[in-house]
């Protein structure tokens, strides 16, 4: 077996002068010039180690711009510089015989400039965290055969309140609808519905069903970002990234010390393309007017009791359920008055109102506002149309994707 | 009145190159900067991220002298004041330009090679002016177009301090105020929205202020009692307040130092309470010292000089910016032993975005 070096090695270009480092004029001469170096010392020598030094000098010095005005001030070429600070960093991790710690950081890093950077050298990084994922995998064969389950004193503290659905509000549910019928009876009026059928294909239902050994097989040593605390208007709330092993191991089966802990609105599907793979863009997508390179795709997986309080999204949005239930409630738009909105510029998306839990004297006139609700099943797809207020506890280990089109 | 320095290295801004043009990036432990001006003239150090510029100011030379990446290749002749900044009063140094003041002029030369290429100038009476750079008269000088940007006459500038996106004002009254990002706390009005004109800190309201300083996102005032107060973000420890990310630094073993929890004098662990953003002023606590005479923020680290001549460091240390003599960041103001070990009185501290400039005299000689 070829060591891990050979493989990553054969993924950069044959000489320097393939290895562009072209930036805006933003970039200074000085982190310029270490970038130089740093490309410089791979192609000296025919097995040229990368500085790990001046890797983390690229690194910390673009972190620092990366944390400077808000993210999307920030400009892309010092996105991309991050990237070749990780790059380099990666190199440095991977060279000679690195142990299975070195591995892991080589693979956390890919993943950093995959949450943090921008692409560069035709995605050079994500092809790396593969070729380099499958020597972890090889050397460490036990994980993927033990069986978990979440631990029982995790569920007995899950199930606090399963919900009973009022009749005359339930979001209605109909059996793969045609185009038409979808768009003539949901879309245009903009009224919720759970549509059956329309999953069964996903390869996460049939030849890859999703469970807690599949997505450690997947994706156990991939860094992803993970909220913190039971709920994002709390104060006590945090985001923190950790791999996905570590989040199973402490926020799904661990014990409930540590709190509650949420992968929640991440993109995984572009950082772990096998896992995209299991899914399919529903085809009622295609009544919207955009691309479909421009639906975002987002996973939703943690243990029973995550809420995300009731707020609204600017496009329209299809939720699958793969794995576990979650409670939904809905509010039309035409009751926001009657929602309290935060007044701030950050949050007048989301209700001051705890929706299952709601202090009536402070607010009110939630209690006039008139809703549906319903309990997702795996398989089920819930349309949320645009702006809609919606409110949703997971009642055990859930995994969802949605799918936010317009 | 001799110079030490500590931290990013990478450059040579600390230490010059050696003959193998190898530097070394990390600098943990204050080395003597061997070369600053030795004459009898008062220098004030000044850095960027990868340069150092040495603002001489004497009647046998009065200008700027630079090093680190600033100063060109290391075949470049000499280390000499530059000829542009001859009969300069003051000079700041950033990535891109250096800034020279002058009596009648400010300068603003862009750092390239071969020779520094001057892109801007404004006239000006400076001649009763006191206040340092960036302060000049009318306004104030920033490290990039359109450079000049005004400030009310009305508000008596005495000092200014630059952060990455913020500014933190002291007017002559004592008066602390602050504009720019609030994201990160740093503006000290309590919220994280931003402010566009300089607004008054309300929360110091009352306590005379003859000192401040800003890093990339936090904020730093001293007393004219000598207390110090600090506030933004606290990622790395850098206000001197209990920081979550260290702990879990501790915790992941990357400590090569003292691994012990801190504990308090009864004994007992901190609280598990972190500060990761103080919107509001808080007041630091140095242990030992009953008076903070000079303050300097670097990115992410914090120095101050107490009254009785000691350096205190806290904050992000991974570049030994601390100079503590190791790579480790602290979340409490800790001594800087190097000083009173080689019984040295420390007078003044400038911190670079990564690095520490300190001067000092040996402790038998009178302070002058």
């Amino acid at each position: 077996m070829a060591p891990i070096w050979t493989d990553v090695r054969a993924v950069l270009p044959s000489t320097a002068s393939e290895f562009p480092l072209q930036f805006s004029e933003k970039i200074e001469l000085s982190v310029l010039k270490v970038l130089e170096l740093a490309r410089d010392q791979l192609y000296s020598e025919a097995d040229g180690p990368a500085s790990a030094e001046r890797a983390q000098l690229i690194i910390d010095y673009s972190w620092e711009k990366l944390n400077t005005g808000t993210w999307r001030d920030v400009d892309k070429d010092w996105r991309r510089v991050y990237s070749y600070g990780c790059l380099f960093k990666v190199l440095s991790l991977c060279h000679g015989y690195p142990s299975q710690y070195n591995i892991q950081e080589a693979i956390k890093t890919c993943d950093m400039s995959l949450l943090m950077g921008a692409a560069i050298m035709d995605n050079i990084l994500q092809r790396l965290v593969g070729v380099i994922r499958n020597k972890m995998k090889m050397k460490s064969p036990n994980k993927a055969h033990r069986s978990e389950e979440p631990c029982s004193k995790k569920m007995k503290l899950d199930c606090v309140s399963e919900p009973v659905i009022n009749p005359a509000q339930a979001v209605p549910r109909i059996h793969c609808p045609s185009l038409e019928r979808f768009r003539s009876d949901f879309l245009d009026p903009q009224k919720p519905v759970i549509i059956e059928g329309i999953t069964d294909h996903w390869p996460a239902f049939a030849e890859h069903p999703w469970s807690i050994d599949y997505l450690r097989t997947v994706a156990g040593c991939r860094t992803v970002p993970i909220e913190v605390g039971s709920k994002y208007t709390d104060e006590e709330w945090s985001q923190k990234l950790i791999t996905v092993n570590d989040f199973i191991d402490r926020y799904i089966i661990g014990t409930a010390e540590v709190g509650v802990g949420y992968l929640a609105q991440h993109q995984l599907f572009d950082q772990v393309p096998e896992l995209k793979g299991d899914i399919r863009i529903p085809d009622y997508c295609c009544l919207g007017e955009g691309d479909e390179d421009d639906i975002t795709i987002n996973a939703w997986f943690g243990p029973g009791g995550t809420v995300s309080p009731l707020h609204q999204d600017p496009q329209q949005n299809f939720l699958a359920q793969v794995v576990g239930r979650k409670y939904i409630r809905l509010y039309s738009p035409d009751e926001t008055k009657n929602l309290y909105p935060h007044q701030t510029q950050l949050l007048h998306n989301t209700s001051q109102v705890e929706v299952e839990n709601a202090d009536l004297e402070k607010f009110p006139d939630f209690s006039k506002a008139s809703y549906q609700e319903c309990v997702l099943q795996p398989r089920d797809v819930l349309f949320i149309p645009q702006q809609h207020w919606h409110y949703v506890r997971s009642l055990e280990l859930s995994f969802s994707v949605s799918f936010w089109w317009s | 009145m001799n110079w030490f320095g500590f931290g990013f290295d990478g450059f040579g801004q600390i230490r010059p190159a050696d003959v193998s043009g190898q530097v070394l990036c990390k600098v943990n432990t204050p080395v003597l900067i061997s070369d600053v001006c030795r004459s009898n003239c008062r220098v004030r150090v000044r850095a960027s991220w990868s340069s150092r510029a040495d603002v001489h100011h004497a009647d046998c030379c009065s200008g700027v002298c630079v090093s680190g990446f600033a100063s060109g290749s290391s075949e470049e002749v000499g280390r000499g004041i530059l000829p542009q900044s001859q009969g300069c009063t003051d000079a700041l140094i950033s990535e891109r330009y250096l800034t020279l003041n002058f009596t009648d002029r400010v300068e603003c030369w862009e750092i390239q090679y071969p020779q520094h290429k001057l892109v801007w100038k404004r006239e000006q009476d400076n001649t009763g002016h006191a206040a340092a750079l960036p302060l000049v008269s009318g306004g104030y000088i920033m490290p990039k177009p359109p450079f000049f940007r005004p400030l009310c006459s009305k508000l008596c500038a005495l000092s200014l301090a630059l952060g990455s996106e913020h500014a933190v004002l002291l007017t002559s009254d004592g008066t602390v105020y602050s504009w720019g990002s609030g994201s990160h706390g740093q503006l000290g009005h309590g919220a994280l929205t931003s402010q566009e004109e300089p607004q008054v800190l309300e929360a110091l309201w009352g306590v005379p202020i003859r000192a401040v300083s800003a890093g990339n996102w936090h904020s730093a005032s001293v007393s004219a009692g000598g207390d110090l107060y600090m506030w933004g973000w606290n990622e790395s420890g850098q206000l001197g307040l209990p920081s979550r990310g260290l702990e879990e630094e501790k915790r992941r073993g990357k400590s090569s130092g003292n691994t012990e929890q801190p504990v308090n004098e009864d004994g007992k662990k901190e609280a598990d309470v972190f500060i990761s953003i103080q919107a509001f002023p808080a007041l630091v606590d140095v242990p030992n010292v009953f008076e903070i005479s000079r303050i300097s923020c670097g990115s992410r680290h914090t120095a101050a000089v107490s009254g009785t001549g000691d350096l205190y460091t806290w904050g992000w240390g991974h570049y030994g910016q601390l100079g503590h003599g190791t790579e480790n960041s602290r979340d409490e103001p800790t001594l800087v032993d190097y000083f009173p070990s080689h019984r040295m009185c420390v007078k003044d501290v400038i911190c670079g975005l990564w690095n520490t400039f300190v001067s000092a005299v040996p402790k038998e000689q009178p302070p002058s």
